[in-house]
């Protein structure tokens, strides 16, 4: 192969995977169009006939935590006022090196309880259960520090005494009818065996009391970039793999489940560094091999908002995370790759995910040397060169706008023509520079998998929002 | 810059180029789209104001008053008020019964609210016809019942749940018939609109028709139903559960019956299920012996303390410890007592519990 039959033979790989990426996104964009108008045609009937107010499927909130003493108060008290007819709290302080479980006892009156607590998925050992004996439906399991969310997040599933099993972080700000939103397609349809719902940024946002008071903007460029990628990821990224129950992650941030289900599934890997993604495949591989009907769903509801990192060095670290976590993932759950009855999960979903999430980094960055490289020894069209640019940041600002508009359509969180013009000017400075740097972090991460590395919790620096309010 | 003004591109390079044309053009379009949106619902929003404004003391006056109802001076409502107008009226329905009720159906016939409803309901949206459906049922508007019984059978949930109620608002002994055949098939109906619907049919209508439906279903179905059963009359009721639990095997229909147990019929069999092979049968009469609360059960509910299932054990326990006959003494002896470690343990969380500790 001559230099020349290598350059074009890379053309057309980086065009192949340009027009594939594009068209799966354009896809997932008018399967989420549809599904969302779908969805809101009766939400609203829904909640002005309160259809949902006094179901008898009893939620458990584990909220598992580690050195949160800064806010673990506030947001158990925001927690407990949450909009649901019967649910318990049970938080589980994780080996906490702080107050954090001093100042749950000083403030909710905990005591120790001699609960007959039951191992049925793994986790480190349970130093004690303690009860409040002011509010009847909170608990706190005390354990040795497991080195995880996900193992804390099993010993909470363990104290679980509700048939539905909601997964939150402990920095979450939940709207309080969260779970009555989430809760709904348990209701429509039995064979739901988990739900999740739309994360949204918290920063820019005032919160009181655990609660969001004022929804804005944050001032940080990088949060506010975030902002666009949250939409774009939750509100056609999921949603249009939810109608053909394709969907593979439910944030760790917010997520409803089956209990039962997911115990069988032997509940979350303390090992894995993106749990809550490998939790959602396992729970794919479960039902499939049980060859029983079964819907993993989503709601566009915006349920919950969390802290995203607002500089570079926290930023990385997250990103390089998250790609580690979906090549760990993928690999434990290869079964269903080449499950002939995994339907769209196996032939549609996770192929996408391996071609353009997964090793997707690989050509980008690959791309964009390939460019200086020609650009430098001279064989680079230039104008071909620049509509093929053009052509690439007109889709991601075509897609962002489709993103705004799909928020607009459902629920309008940002009221001010202000907000909506700074939305449309990220959507296209993002494009210079930001998609760059993600994916080299992408591809470090995908590095990172493939030379094997362990996980740990992991904490960013809060935004003042939410610190301020703890304080 | 002549190269800007190019036409000898290749092929694949023109088909970027008019990509670009419509990328460009479905970016302005969504933008374009999205400012309408906002648009409308900034207006929606300010009708929605000036049309409360205008009608809230109205709604008010009838809720309260007959007379007011029928001699009121009504707002005018504009061409874009008159989804608020349903709406309101709606919302103000949901919120009362009696004599409130039927002012607002007074209130309503002096208004377009009747007519409105019966135009929404041939519209091809969903929602439209939900609110039609809803106005239609709040009024008893008899003329409407055969479209609105064609209604019930509709796959979106809400409308045909919407429409369920309403029929049995229209017409009870009718729509019962209709809809308590339904409940089983149509399992994506929430459960609490059923037992609403049900209530408001009474319980004296809905016994015999969900009897003969739990009797004649399958075992699957008969759980189901059974779930809707404590709406029946309690001697109807007492006899369903006591042929079901002698009769039938299925774990699920008798983990349903024996929640519905509430005297002390069927209780040799009761006593009987504390050794059956399904955990949560176990754990259910374990409950139930609770709630009977004789002495004769003590010894039947210390047993299974020792079970292998938490459940069975928690529910043991529990169940011993608010038996009426057993003091904080006699308790603790029974704990003390216990040789499993499990069983001690339980005992203790549920005394615990129950501030015995």
């Amino acid at each position: 192969m001559t230099l020349q039959d290598f350059v074009l033979t890379g053309q057309w790989v980086f065009l192949a995977y340009f027009v594939g990426i594009n068209t799966g996104y354009l896809l997932q964009n008018v399967i989420a169009a549809h599904g969302i108008r779908k969805y809101l045609q009766t939400a609203d009937q829904y909640e002005a006939e309160n259809v949902f107010s006094s179901l008898d499927i009893p939620i458990s909130l584990v909220v598992p935590a580690y050195n949160e003493s800064v806010s673990i108060v506030t947001s158990v008290k925001a927690m407990l006022q949450l909009e649901y007819p019967q649910y318990e709290l049970i938080v589980v302080n994780d080996g906490s090196t702080d107050d954090t479980l001093q100042k749950l006892i000083d403030e909710f009156g905990m005591q120790e309880f001699p609960e007959a607590y039951r191992a049925r998925v793994e986790s480190t050992e349970v130093r004690s259960v303690y009860r409040s004996t002011r509010i009847a439906n909170l608990r706190v399991v005390d354990k040795v520090n497991g080195g995880s969310k996900a193992d804390a997040s099993n010993a909470g599933i363990n104290a679980c005494r509700y048939p539905l099993v909601c997964v939150v972080d402990a920095d979450s700000v939940l709207q309080p009818d969260s779970l009555r939103r989430v809760v709904r397609p348990f209701l429509e349809d039995p064979t739901t065996v988990a739900v999740g719902g739309t994360v949204r940024i918290a920063n820019g946002c005032t919160v009181r009391q655990g609660f969001l008071e004022k929804v804005g903007l944050p001032k940080n460029f990088l949060a506010l970039v975030q902002v666009v990628e949250y939409l774009r990821a939750f509100l056609f990224g999921r949603m249009g793999w939810s109608p053909i129950n394709g969907l593979l992650i439910i944030s760790g941030a917010f997520g409803l489940f089956h209990k039962e289900t997911l115990i069988e599934a032997g509940g979350y890997n303390p090992k894995a560094v993106g749990e809550d993604m490998e939790l959602v495949l396992r729970l794919h591989r479960l039902m499939k091999k049980k060859r029983k009907p079964y819907r993993i769903t989503f709601v566009p509801d915006p349920v919950c908002r969390t802290d995203a990192p607002e500089n570079l060095k926290d930023l990385k670290g997250q990103r390089v995370r998250w790609q580690h976590g979906l090549g760990q993932a993928l690999a434990l759950n290869r079964s269903l790759i080449t499950n002939p009855r995994g339907g769209a999960v196996s032939w549609v979903a996770i192929p996408f995910y391996m071609v353009f999430e997964l090793f997707g980094p690989i050509i980008e960055v690959a791309g964009y040397f390939f460019i200086l490289i020609c650009g430098f020894m001279g064989w680079l069209s230039w104008p071909e060169a620049a509509i093929f640019l053009g052509l690439a940041v007109g889709l991601g600002v075509m897609l962002s706008t489709s993103a705004i508009m799909l928020e607009e359509l459902s629920f309008g969180m940002y009221p001010r023509f202000r907000d909506l013009a700074l939305l449309y000017f990220i959507a296209i400075v993002e494009n210079f520079g930001f998609r760059q740097l993600t994916a080299i972090w992408r591809f470090q991460g995908l590095m990172r998998w493939l030379r094997g590395g362990e996980h740990k919790w992991e904490s960013i620096t809060r935004s003042s929002s939410l610190m301020d309010e703890a304080k | 810059m002549e190269w800007l003004f190019r036409t000898d591109f290749d092929s694949t390079t023109t088909i970027a180029l008019w990509s670009i044309a419509g990328v460009l053009v479905t970016t302005v379009v969504l933008f374009v789209y999205t400012m309408g949106l906002r648009f409308a619902t900034v207006a929606g929003d300010r009708r929605r104001s000036r049309f409360l404004a205008a009608w809230r003391d109205v709604f008010a006056a009838a809720m309260l008053s007959r007379r007011a109802a029928e001699n009121i001076e009504l707002p005018t409502v504009s061409r874009d008020e008159r989804v608020n107008l349903l709406e309101e009226w709606n919302r103000a329905c949901s919120i009362v019964d009696g004599d409130a009720a039927e002012n607002l159906m007074i209130l309503a016939r002096r208004t377009e609210i009747p007519a409105l409803a019966t135009t929404m309901l041939k519209k091809r949206r969903v929602s439209s016809k939900i609110l039609a459906t809803q106005t239609l049922g709040h009024l008893r508007d008899s003329k409407v019942r055969q479209r609105i019984h064609a209604l019930v059978e509709h796959e979106n949930t809400a409308l045909s749940i919407t429409a369920a109620l309403a029929l049995v608002a229209i017409d009870a002994d009718f729509g019962i018939t209709v809809v308590v055949p339904m409940i089983e098939r149509r399992r994506d109906w929430p459960k609490n609109r059923v037992s609403v619907l049900l209530r408001m049919a009474g319980s004296e209508r809905i016994s015999e028709p969900l009897y003969r439906a739990i009797r004649s279903a399958e075992d699957d179905a008969k759980t189901y139903l059974l779930e809707f059963a404590w709406l029946i009359e309690a001697q109807v009721l007492d006899a369903l559960v006591t042929d079901l639990l002698r009769e039938n095997k299925d774990p699920g229909v008798i983990n349903a019956s024996l929640k519905l147990v509430s005297g002390f019929s069927g209780v040799p069999r009761i006593a009987s299920l504390t050794q059956h092979p399904v955990s949560f049968v176990r754990m259910q009469a374990a409950k139930v012996l609770g709630r009977i609360g004789q002495q004769e059960h003590l010894s039947l509910l210390e047993s299974m303390l020792d079970d292998r299932e938490w459940w069975v054990r928690y529910r043991a326990a529990q169940s011993i410890t608010s038996l009426p006959f057993l003091g904080p003494n006699e308790l603790r002896r029974l704990r003390d007592r216990q040789e499993d470690r499990y069983a001690a343990d339980m005992l203790q969380q549920t005394f615990a519990e129950a501030g015995l500790a």
